[in-house]
């Protein structure tokens, strides 16, 4: 058989392609130097950490089809792990890579009984499994239990420094997402999505292939989780283990549009911001909300903001030729 | 420990058995014929529970006359909701990540308006009966545990009935057992999925109301709750009603026996830790086990 070359649909994008996220990235890099007050940079800060845990969540619930509704639980260990890292003098870097060492090490417990079943078994064990770290972490000892744990902040604070990891950490993320969307790996995930029978009897290995979409997505989150306890310098069993932590990744990119690669990112900055308005005036409305818009969402718009532009750009376009024609 | 005291777990374990198969009974009729998780369920048990509370509070209805009101209630917002909603989201033989997301957002919903209108503030409803007691020999019997389990029992004998004794129960096991054979055999699904949707949410809620009165509850109330009626209906095999009375014996049996060994700050990891024991030893749940050893012999 001929090897035929990939189709440009599924091969990585060109450099026309890639150029406007690169110039977002350039300008996302440049914005503290026009010294805008610390409150946008801290709204920039949260959003990117919200886009990392968002497109990380995708690559397993979006690409392989596999909900979560857990990532806190990689979220919350990794933000335990780094302060506990860094209170230790372990540096930056590899707190957060000891951080994502353990959040795999749980994707593992977590996925190992549950992803040899398919159906709903694996998205409701994941409400147990983040219930259970919960309060497991709440009774903790060493961890400070239910009165959190605090970093011993070393030096002055930067607030620029914690913006460029979490700058860094976001463009990694999505670099990552691209890599395996584009990949054998990412097509396997594809293919286990749309039918899990067809997909294995075509040698995908689906129990492993989820296994491994679970860990680096576990990773990511956790590594996500640990830039922004370093960032708060104190975390907090009900903040970074608690349920709503979980609704949001798995919002995030339900919004913006599952499945692809700057839906996550669009859901995310969206929720990021409008959270940031709801959240102090109207507790549990922002919630109600989401909520309501899942509903809606799944019932009119599956492929969420990104679907609904690539709607009304081809609603446009076919308006436009009709005018033309006519 | 001697053996009143273990009698006495055994006789507590029991009694919430069958508040536990209430409870989990409305998720498998709706998971057998429609395929659906319902992950609102925890919702449903909430508002049942603040229905009760309402009557109770602004009415002075008896919270036994109560759930016994929440029943149509709940059967009305169930069938409604089925025609809003469920009814719009593609069919599927399997559980689909669209019903599964769609009733999750529901229950954010459910949650939320909960938090609105009643706050977090914990509710109780207590009435004469909450701490009254009485004894047989040197066994204690909580009055409103036991009140309930008879509540419970009565529910679920009553769906036992119309399950095998009318045309309704035929079909809706009929759907459980093969969708599409169903239909050839002319079966009205859409009609019997929005009825069997609507007994489910009639059952949460009942089983909400049932359960106030036992614990205090907030509108997070379900969340522990449904996690719970999953471990069982997974126990039970997802589809069997027997199972679901294994599952829920064995749930409340490891929960109230587990007290002596484990710190009870640690209790909620007891329903995650069985289910994952379940999925791992008997994917297909007791009563798999059951149907294997009918097949052998």
């Amino acid at each position: 058989m001929n090897h035929t070359p990939p189709s440009s649909k599924h091969s990585i994008p060109s450099l026309a392609k890639s150029a406007p996220p690169l110039l977002l990235l350039a300008i996302l890099a440049l914005i503290p130097l026009a010294t805008p007050g610390p409150n946008t940079i801290r709204l920039l800060f949260v959003s990117l950490v919200w886009v990392t845990a968002s497109v990380a969540w995708n690559i397993l619930g979006g690409f392989a089809g596999q909900v979560s509704f857990g990532f806190a639980v990689f979220y919350g260990l990794g933000a335990y792990t780094t302060a506990m890292s860094l209170n230790a003098g372990i540096d930056r870097l590899t707190s957060l890579v000891l951080a994502a060492i353990v959040a795999i090490i749980a994707s593992l417990l977590i996925g190992l009984p549950t992803f040899r079943l398919r159906g709903p078994y694996f998205a409701i064990a994941t409400i147990g499994v983040s219930e259970a770290v919960r309060v497991v972490m709440t009774n903790l000892s060493f961890t400070g239990g239910a009165s959190g744990y605090r970093i011993a902040e070393k030096g002055a604070f930067n607030q620029h420094l914690h913006f460029y990891m979490a700058l860094g950490l976001a463009a990694a993320a999505v670099a990552i997402s691209i890599l395996v969307r584009y990949s054998k790996f990412g097509l396997a995930l594809i293919a286990i999505h749309e039918d899990e029978d067809a997909a294995s009897d075509l040698g995908v290995n689906p129990y492993g292939t989820k296994l491994l979409a679970h860990a680096l997505a576990a990773a990511l989150t956790a590594a996500a989780g640990g830039v922004y306890a370093g960032y708060s310098a104190f975390v907090h069993p009900s903040g970074v283990f608690g349920f709503d932590i979980s609704v949001a990744i798995l919002l995030m990119p339900i919004i913006g549009g599952v499945g692809t690669i700057w839906g996550p990112v669009i859901g995310a900055v969206v929720y990021g911001l409008v959270q940031e308005e709801l959240i102090a005036s109207f507790p549990q409305f922002h919630l109600l909300l989401y909520g309501a818009l899942l509903i809606l969402i799944i019932l009119f718009e599956p492929g969420g903001v990104l679907g609904l532009l690539h709607r009304s750009f081809h609603y446009l376009r076919a308006r436009r030729r009709i005018a033309v024609h006519s | 420990m001697n053996i009143v005291d273990l009698l006495n777990l055994l006789v507590a374990a029991v009694l919430l058995a069958g508040v536990y198969a209430a409870m989990s009974v409305g998720m498998t009729i709706i998971y057998g014929v429609l395929k659906i998780v319902n992950l609102a369920h925890a919702g449903f048990l909430m508002l049942g529970a603040y229905f009760v509370y309402e009557l109770y509070n602004r009415l002075h209805i008896d919270p036994l006359l109560g759930v016994v009101l929440a029943f149509p209630v709940f059967f009305c917002i169930g069938v409604a909701l089925h025609w809003l909603l469920i009814r719009r989201i593609p069919r599927s033989d399997q559980p689909t990540l669209s019903s599964l997301l769609l009733l999750f957002g529901l229950w954010l919903v459910l949650q939320n308006l909960g938090y609105l209108i009643w706050g977090n503030s914990d509710r109780a409803i207590l009435t004469h009966r909450t701490f009254s007691t009485f004894q047989i020999g040197p066994i204690i019997f909580p009055t409103i545990r036991l009140v309930v389990f008879a509540a419970a029992l009565v529910s679920l004998a009553g769906l036992e009935f119309v399950l095998h004794r009318t045309w309704f129960g035929r079909t809706v096991r009929a759907l459980m057992q093969n969708s599409d054979a169903g239909r050839i055999a002319g079966i009205n699904v859409e009609r019997t999925a929005q009825t069997a949707f609507g007994i489910g949410i009639a059952f949460a809620g009942t089983a909400g109301a049932l359960l106030a009165m036992m614990y205090s509850f907030t509108p997070d109330f379900g969340g522990s709750f449904l996690l719970r009626a999953f471990v069982i209906i997974v126990l039970g095999g997802l589809e069997s009603f027997a199972g679901v009375a294994i599952g829920a014996l064995i749930l409340a049996l490891v929960e109230t026996f587990s007290i002596l060994i484990i710190p009870s700050g640690y209790q909620p990891a007891i329903s995650f830790s069985l289910l994952v024991l379940a999925l791992v030893i008997l994917p297909n749940g007791v009563a798999g086990l059951w149907n294997k050893r009918q097949r052998w012999t």
